[in-house]
């Protein structure tokens, strides 16, 4: 059961378009107060998971809870304590963006004229300016403030900075820093990748409609390998077959390659003997991470060993 | 001018399914118009009875032309259609011009055109010339239909020739406002505001001693009146005012950045007043400026119609062939006339209805639905905000064509009480009108993606069985679907409140149909 230390609780939750498979067992949890990184490549169904947690769409399948109710069926009530901000934002083109945020503060029950007055400031927005006359990170910029100027203790945030340039990158996540420190959660699905280790707790990395892996950033590079570049005395003979190594170049006396963390103990260990006389680890990148999960398993091995 | 050409065989392509059924629009109605007119009025008797009666009609002058031009058949169909011709055609001028220049302009995709090897004035020059390629096909489709129903060619000619001079001046005049707005609704508003007082003035004109007529570009094309005189020589006005309009609009291209206009847009409130706060106000907020054209037009359609219901009893017994088409035949003639007028108003108020609702599943499918549902407003109240638009609105309209129409007729006939009552007929057929939009909130309730085809299908089915049921003799069946067959038609019929009564309940039942297929399914597929 979804107890309170837990904003999201997704089980084996299925949606189908027609023949189209949207969302295939996917699993989610997100605790509450922390900021949850959504990850996944385009098209494998972190957009209809939302739209399923705002009861847009009815799931055909699996378990579906937030903040302690159903979003199909609580939906208005839980609409009062979260906010959201859509990946591609349409506004009304004769209506101009400080009339969008008002208007969405009120329907969703108030919002701080304060705080609304001091994001308008920090994200540089002509309030005053009809919607059609905004570009796409302007549009985007109307929908986050709408969303940040209220007191929702969830935000559902749906790619939100994919139009914003790096200095209003750096207020969102200032901002969202602050949200972070009052204790309410964030569901951050998103592509920037440095936005993400930034940000996040916890990730939940989604492909075809299913969760592949979800952790802390430091569990999930536990998962994933190591990339190893040593320089031994003796000729490097017999790692190659050790389990785990992968990818291996070797050049006589010095050698690169990516090791499965889990066996990175074991591999230390069978260098030792050799005489090292220069070692570097580097521990693997998200991107590298997200690469592995997208695209197939040859893909991000070529990536690796380019 | 590099890349001109290109872009014309472009807009060509991305007009192909657009402007030929303008051009079919305005040929059908010169054509429509000559066969009835020449059925109707063919002999030179029938013909002097109408100069008779339509000679001391302000109203029916002031709607149509100069009476001059009812010396020959051929100019009795101008008279009738040429103004409302030329509306269509100076309307497909400014939404040519406008959409290919002001508008590619607005949404950033001409910046991706001027971007490559393309001149300055290669876009606007296009526009220009697909316009001037339309209004030239017009003329000559004109020409066709014109001397195809038997009027005589020296005066056909003239006649397409006028038409095309006519939508000449207002695809230059968009394309001056194209240059002077920054926003596409600003160049049709104002391109629409200088129609309308083109009409106007034209109106006022003939009426009365012409002077005023030769300041509208529709007054210039009449004025040449075709088979009543044939004179060419008042072309050179809308083919002068042509030129020096678009050296006007390339002088002010040359001069202005991209993307600006010569009046910038004016900033907008920087906080939503304080009744902007829910579903309800914001529907409101959207609709109420095409709202208010609905019923501003209606309201005039009333005017017009009204204006000329007493004249209608001397014009039936001038013209008994016409009587057959109304429903009553000649006695009761009058009232047989408003109800008419009525019943065709209230199609009229059905589809802005439709439009109305419609906007519904727009609002859906373009993502603007999707945060307002994410906040605390439920399926039901998004909903009923935008139906009370088109229910209050469908209302209103037939309010102000009643209102309208009473006022009118009641002026000519020195009686006030024609205005309540006139309101009160134009009421009794809401009921139909709110079945039509009922029926469409229940076709988006359940089959969302046909949606639009469905309502559109049904309103024209509607139209069909009011307007020409009686003439094809459609069988009684074929008509029993239709709202408006059950309707009684007051003030011919006496009013009985039973068939409203049961088309109420219907309302009632398809709207509540309609939520509860929205409450259950997917929002936004």
């Amino acid at each position: 059961m979804a107890t309170s230390t837990e904003a999201i609780s997704v089980a084996a939750l299925s949606k189908s378009f027609g023949s189209a498979k949207a969302l295939d067992g996917l699993d989610l949890s997100v605790a509450t107060g922390e900021v949850h990184g959504f990850l996944g490549p385009n098209g494998s169904g972190k957009t209809t998971t939302i739209r399923v947690l705002l009861g847009l769409l009815r799931p055909d399948a699996g378990r579906v809870r937030m903040l302690d109710g159903d979003p199909w069926r609580d939906a208005v009530a839980l609409h009062r304590r979260l906010a959201y901000v859509p990946g591609d934002v349409t506004l009304w083109p004769g209506i101009t963006g400080g009339e969008v945020i008002d208007l969405l503060g009120r329907m969703r029950g108030g919002l701080d004229q304060r705080r609304r007055d001091e994001l308008l400031e920090r994200f540089d927005l002509d309030p005053r300016k009809k919607a059609r006359a905004y570009s796409k990170g302007n549009r985007q910029k109307v929908a986050l403030i709408a969303a940040l100027a209220s007191d929702a203790e969830l935000l559902l945030l749906d790619e939100p900075t994919s139009g914003l340039d790096p200095l209003m990158e750096s207020v969102f996540q200032e901002c969202i820093q602050q949200v972070k420190r009052q204790g309410r959660t964030v569901l951050l699905s998103s592509h920037i990748l440095a936005e993400v280790e930034a940000l996040c707790d916890r990730v939940s990395i989604i492909r075809l409609g299913r969760t592949v892996e979800s952790g802390t950033l430091t569990e999930l590079r536990h998962l994933t390998r190591t990339s190893i570049s040593v320089e031994t005395a003796r000729p490097l003979a017999g790692i190659e077959a050790l389990t785990g190594v992968h990818d291996m170049v070797l050049a006589d006396h010095h050698a690169r390659f990516d090791v499965d963390s889990a066996e990175l103990d074991t591999v230390v260990r069978r260098l030792a003997p050799l005489g090292v006389r220069s070692l570097t680890s580097t521990p693997p990148t998200l991107e590298e991470m997200f690469l592995r999960h997208y695209g197939d398993d040859r893909a991000a091995g070529e990536k690796v060993a380019s | 001018m590099t890349g001109t050409g290109g872009l014309l065989r472009f807009l060509l392509r991305r007009e192909r399914a657009g402007l030929p059924w303008w051009l079919l629009g305005a040929t059908l109605l010169v054509l429509v118009q000559s066969l009835q007119s020449q059925k109707l009025y063919g002999s030179p008797e029938a013909l002097e009875r109408l100069r008779h009666t339509i000679g001391g009609n302000t109203a029916v002058i002031a709607m149509s032309g100069p009476t001059r031009l009812l010396g020959a058949i051929g100019g009795e169909v101008v008279f009738e259609i040429f103004a409302f011709a030329a509306i269509v055609v100076a309307l497909m001028n400014m939404f040519l011009v406008g959409r290919h220049t002001r508008a590619e302009e607005e949404t950033g995709r001409a910046e991706l055109i001027r971007s490559a090897r393309v001149g300055r004035p290669a876009p606007l020059t296009a526009a220009l010339t697909l316009a001037a390629v339309a209004n030239v096909a017009v003329g000559a489709l004109i020409v066709a239909v014109a001397v195809g129903t038997g009027l005589p060619a020296a005066g056909s000619v003239l006649f397409g020739a006028a038409m095309t001079a006519v939508g000449l001046v207002f695809a230059a005049l968009t394309a001056v406002a194209a240059q002077v707005f920054e926003n596409v609704r600003a160049v049709y508003g104002a391109v629409a505001l200088i129609l309308g007082a083109a009409y106007v003035l034209r109106a006022a004109g003939d009426v009365g001693g012409g002077a005023l007529s030769w300041l509208s570009p529709i007054g210039w094309g009449q004025r040449t009146f075709p088979y009543t005189g044939d004179r060419w020589w008042p072309l050179l006005l809308p083919l002068g005012l042509s030129v020096l309009l678009v050296a006007a609009a390339s002088a002010l291209l040359r001069r202005r950045d991209f993307g600006a206009g010569l009046v910038a847009a004016r900033p907008g409130r920087a906080r939503a007043a304080r009744s902007l706060r829910n579903a309800y106000a914001l529907s409101w907020r959207l609709q109420r400026a095409s709202l208010l054209g609905w019923a501003v037009g209606l309201g005039l359609l009333g005017v017009a119609y009204g204006s000329i219901a007493d004249s209608i009893e001397q014009y039936i017994r001038d013209n008994p062939e016409v009587a057959q088409f109304l429903p009553g035949g000649a006695a009761d003639v009058v009232d047989a006339y408003l109800a008419l007028t009525v019943g065709l108003s209230a199609l009229i108020a059905a589809a802005y209805g439709v439009t109305s609702a419609l906007r519904i599943r727009a609002e859906e499918t373009s993502g603007r639905a999707e945060p307002l549902l994410a906040t605390a407003t439920s399926r039901l109240t998004w909903l009923a905000g935008q139906l009370s638009v088109a229910l209050t609105g469908s209302a209103l309209a037939l309010l102000t064509f009643g209102l309208g129409e009473g006022a009118a007729y009641g002026l000519i006939i020195s009686d006030a009480g024609q205005v309540p009552r006139m309101a009160a007929v134009a009421l009794a057929y809401l009921p139909a009108v709110w079945l039509v939009v009922a029926v469409v909130v229940l076709v988006l309730g359940w089959l969302p993606r046909p949606s639009a085809a469905l309502a559109w299908t049904g309103v024209g089915y509607c139209a069909v069985v009011a307007l020409f049921a009686d003439s094809f003799d459609l069988p009684g069946w074929s008509q029993r679907a239709s709202p408006f067959a059950h309707t009684p038609r007051v003030p011919l019929a006496d009013p009985a409140l039973t068939p409203l009564l049961v088309i109420l309940a219907l309302t009632v039942a398809c709207l509540a149909g309609g939520y509860a297929g929205l409450r259950r399914r997917d929002i936004g597929y």
